[in-house]
């Protein structure tokens, strides 16, 4: 197990030891093409062997099991980036979505009830968007009704990842239809397992399908399930998860730094342009890759940037917003550039692998893909918007 | 040493006010004006008096002891302020130049100066048709008894009537390079100025004919030591001149977000508007990651010199760009006010479209980002490093 306190250099030395001997090296052959199942499987797994060594939650309270500095959890991800490990996506919105909002909302009561489950390995769910309020998420409809000391929840959620896996929901609901919409909304946890809901998959555009419907009808949750105050639970939602963001788009980014960039060079480096020349002997060529090595290193500089201003105590709301947009825009644009240049040969089908980085080396796949990164956790208009608005001072 | 964070931010804060006083948008119009002097000589004196053309010298030779990553702050504000003044020319070209001589003597009888402001130096790194490349300069040198003889001219070099000293890039017949301290009154030495179209910056091109100067006016040995030091002293141009873009940017979007919160159009504040506010929206990320870029390549430019190429490829791949098309969308923002010449938003874009191509293009940097990084190209990337040379 891993601890916080010690010397930075040893704890890098540690996690770079420890994924040598705990990755296996055919991870990627042995996961591309697998079923649903297959997938989740791999990455209970993979959840465990991270909560085994102390780095599922690296950033939780040290009383939780986490308590590493802000440098420790840089070095954590640099290091897992580094080892090209696979993605801990099955567990994420458990550790870096749920995890920190209930440590900022949630009574020493339910800190006891659900933090050792996630570090047991609950999977959760954030029932958030749906169908009528995706950008103006404040509009949603799905009611819960207090009826003495429960909850029933009525309604419809969309875009859910993982919520056939989910064993618990932090879901927003209305629970006071008459005051203003952003003032109305609570946050409750509902256990997946209840009667009365219903997960549907949905496929995404480049194949797997984490993400769900999920219908609630009439589903009974105890009252002392709310998060925060009643009506509260817009602020609850917004919360300040302005660092966990930081260092999860941090291990993104250094896989695209270290891996990407050099895979993506790599794969070019053996194709011909459509005059028989190698495609690196290319100006226009060498230009793309140079300007995509330079942005994503652009990139590692203002998350360093704003991990010294979460340090300092600054408020970084707006620059993650910044963040966001810059790593999501330059990946597509890498993986647009990849994808042309391959020609017709990148529109031949391959297996996908869904547990990696963003960054595969099926790269029409891994196109379709970065749209994801355009679109959620706000899309980058909304996210314009922020910035706009919060950090520019421009009017709504 | 280093400053410190405290100090980083008092000489940022510092620097802002003095520079609110010296260097307003009147004050640079008036002295860029037609029949101005074209620079500022009180802002000069001032910027001396302060000391910060003594930052990045060395205690020894008189100077703070002080960084590159604290020169950058200064350098920011001067082009938030868009200030017209030698002190690229001066502070950071001829002085990272003299610092990288192997020559103590050179070093020893000009830095003190240098950093007192009572010399000041520019140098001469571009060829008469604008390339940085060192291969390609239009100014040659031969040897001649127990000194060498230069012929030739450079272009685009600043402030050269103001400089006393000239630190001169030129190659001879046999491709070698040699980097030269002159006096700008050497005999044979002639500067000519060169309007640019940003108007708070003076470029000049340098003709030499005939120019005897002794051995020990050379910063190193000539050929591949010379070269290189040409190439660091490329490096720190690109990196403060994208520190410059990076202030000048940032000042384009305060006052563009200002107008934006201001201007009203259909009943309504224009920033309400998102076509609007997404313009401003995509300026403040190009500030603010340039200023990521740039804090991070002037630390840089304190650490390993062999990495400064990459480091600076990077940066100037990435800021001029970005800080340009911020101040393009400052400009379309104000929309026809924003065309005229009374309004400020044309000056911080002409001085960022300069910033981006003074010390060679983005799209060159990026090819020798790609020569340096990309190594494993085996015969083909050889190849190709190789017909870059010849041409």
């Amino acid at each position: 197990m891993f601890q916080p306190g010690g010397q930075l250099d040893d704890l890098r030395q540690g996690v770079r030891d420890w994924c040598a001997s705990r990755v296996p090296e055919d991870w990627r052959d042995r996961q591309r093409g697998v079923t649903h199942a297959e997938l989740v499987e791999f990455l209970r797994w993979w959840g465990g062997e991270l909560r085994d060594a102390g780095l599922l939650a690296p950033h939780w309270p040290r009383e939780w099991g986490g308590g590493f500095s802000i440098a420790e959890q840089v070095a954590i991800a640099e290091e897992l980036a580094r080892g090209d490990v696979p993605r801990n996506a099955l567990f994420h919105v458990a550790t870096f979505n749920v995890a920190p909002t209930l440590v900022h909302h949630a009574t020493p009561e339910q800190l006891d009830r659900f933090l050792p489950g996630i570090r047991r390995g609950e999977v959760w769910c954030q029932g958030f968007s749906e169908p009528d309020a995706g950008s103006d998420l404040a509009s949603l409809q799905t009611r819960a009704v207090r009826d003495g000391d429960q909850y029933v929840v009525t309604g419809q959620k969309v875009w859910t990842s993982w919520a056939r896996e989910a064993d618990w929901c932090m879901l927003l609901a209305r629970t006071d239809p008459s005051a203003s919409k952003h003032k109305g909304i609570s946050c409750i946890i509902v256990d997946m397992r209840s009667p009365g809901i219903e997960v549907r998959p949905i496929k995404q555009v480049w194949g797997p399908a984490d993400f769900n419907e999920v219908f609630f009808d009439e589903v009974v949750v105890p009252a002392d399930h709310l998060v925060g105050d009643e009506n509260n639970g817009w602020r609850v939602a917004q919360g300040t998860l302005a660092a966990e963001r930081a260092v999860a788009i941090l291990e993104m980014a250094e896989r695209l730094r270290v891996n990407g960039i050099e895979a993506a060079v790599a794969d070019v480096a053996a194709w011909r342009l459509e005059d028989g020349r190698p495609a690196l002997d290319d100006d226009a060529v060498r230009e793309q890759l140079a300007e995509s090595y330079a942005q994503v290193h652009v990139l590692r500089h203002l998350l360093n940037s704003m991990i010294d201003g979460i340090i300092r105590g600054d408020d970084v709301g707006g620059t993650s917003s910044i963040i966001k947009v810059f790593y999501s825009e330059i990946l597509l644009d890498l993986m647009r550039r990849l994808t042309d240049l391959q020609g017709v040969r990148g529109q031949l089908d391959a297996p996908v692998l869904a547990c990696a980085g963003w960054e595969t080396g099926f790269w029409m796949n891994d196109y379709l893909h970065a749209f994801g990164w355009l679109i959620g956790g706000g899309t980058n208009e909304i996210q314009r918007n922020v910035i706009g608005e919060r950090l520019l001072g421009l009017p709504r | 040493m280093s400053l410190s964070i405290e100090e980083r931010a008092e000489l940022r804060s510092t620097a802002r006010s003095v520079l609110a006083r010296a260097s307003s948008p009147e004050q640079v119009r008036a002295v860029t004006a037609g029949d101005g002097p074209g620079y500022d000589p009180g802002l000069w004196r001032q910027v001396v008096d302060l000391g910060w053309t003594a930052i990045p010298v060395d205690e020894r030779h008189g100077g703070a002891g002080c960084g590159w990553a604290d020169l950058a702050i200064v350098l920011h504000e001067l082009g938030r302020a868009l200030a017209c003044s030698p002190f690229l020319a001066s502070a950071v070209l001829a002085t990272s130049a003299i610092q990288q001589a192997d020559d103590g003597d050179l070093a020893r009888s000009l830095l003190p100066a240098l950093a007192a402001g009572e010399l000041v130096g520019t140098v001469a790194l571009a060829a008469t048709d604008g390339s940085c490349d060192a291969a390609c300069s239009t100014t040659t040198w031969r040897a001649d008894g127990d000194g060498l003889v230069l012929d030739g001219a450079a272009g685009y070099v600043p402030d050269a009537d103001l400089a006393d000293l000239i630190v001169v890039t030129a190659v001879d017949a046999a491709g070698a390079t040699a980097v030269v301290a002159l006096a700008r009154d050497a005999p044979g030495v002639r500067v000519e100025r060169t309007p640019t179209v940003d108007a708070t910056r003076r470029l000049f091109t340098v003709s030499f004919g005939g120019v005897v100067a002794g051995r020990e006016r050379l910063l190193r040995e000539p050929g591949a030591a010379s070269a290189e030091l040409a190439e660091r002293v490329r490096s720190v141009g690109v990196v403060a001149a994208s520190c410059d873009a990076a202030g000048a940017a940032e000042r384009a979007l305060e006052r563009t977000a200002e107008y934006a919160r201001e201007r009203q159009q259909f009943g309504t504040p224009i920033g309400a508007f998102q076509a609007v506010k997404h313009h401003c929206a995509d300026m403040a990320i190009a500030v603010e990651a340039s200023r990521a870029a740039t804090g991070a390549a002037a630390e840089a430019l304190d650490g390993d010199p062999a990495d400064w190429a990459r480091v600076a490829a990077i940066t100037s791949s990435y800021v001029g760009p970005a800080c340009s098309q911020a101040c393009a969308l400052g400009l379309l923002v104000h929309g026809g006010i924003g065309f005229t010449w009374e309004h400020d938003a044309h000056l911080y874009l002409k001085r960022v479209k300069l910033d981006e191509v003074l010390f060679g293009t983005p799209s060159w940097h990026r090819r020798r980002l790609a020569d340096a990084v990309f190594p494993a190209l085996g015969a083909s990337g050889g190849e190709r490093t190789s017909r870059i040379r010849q041409t």
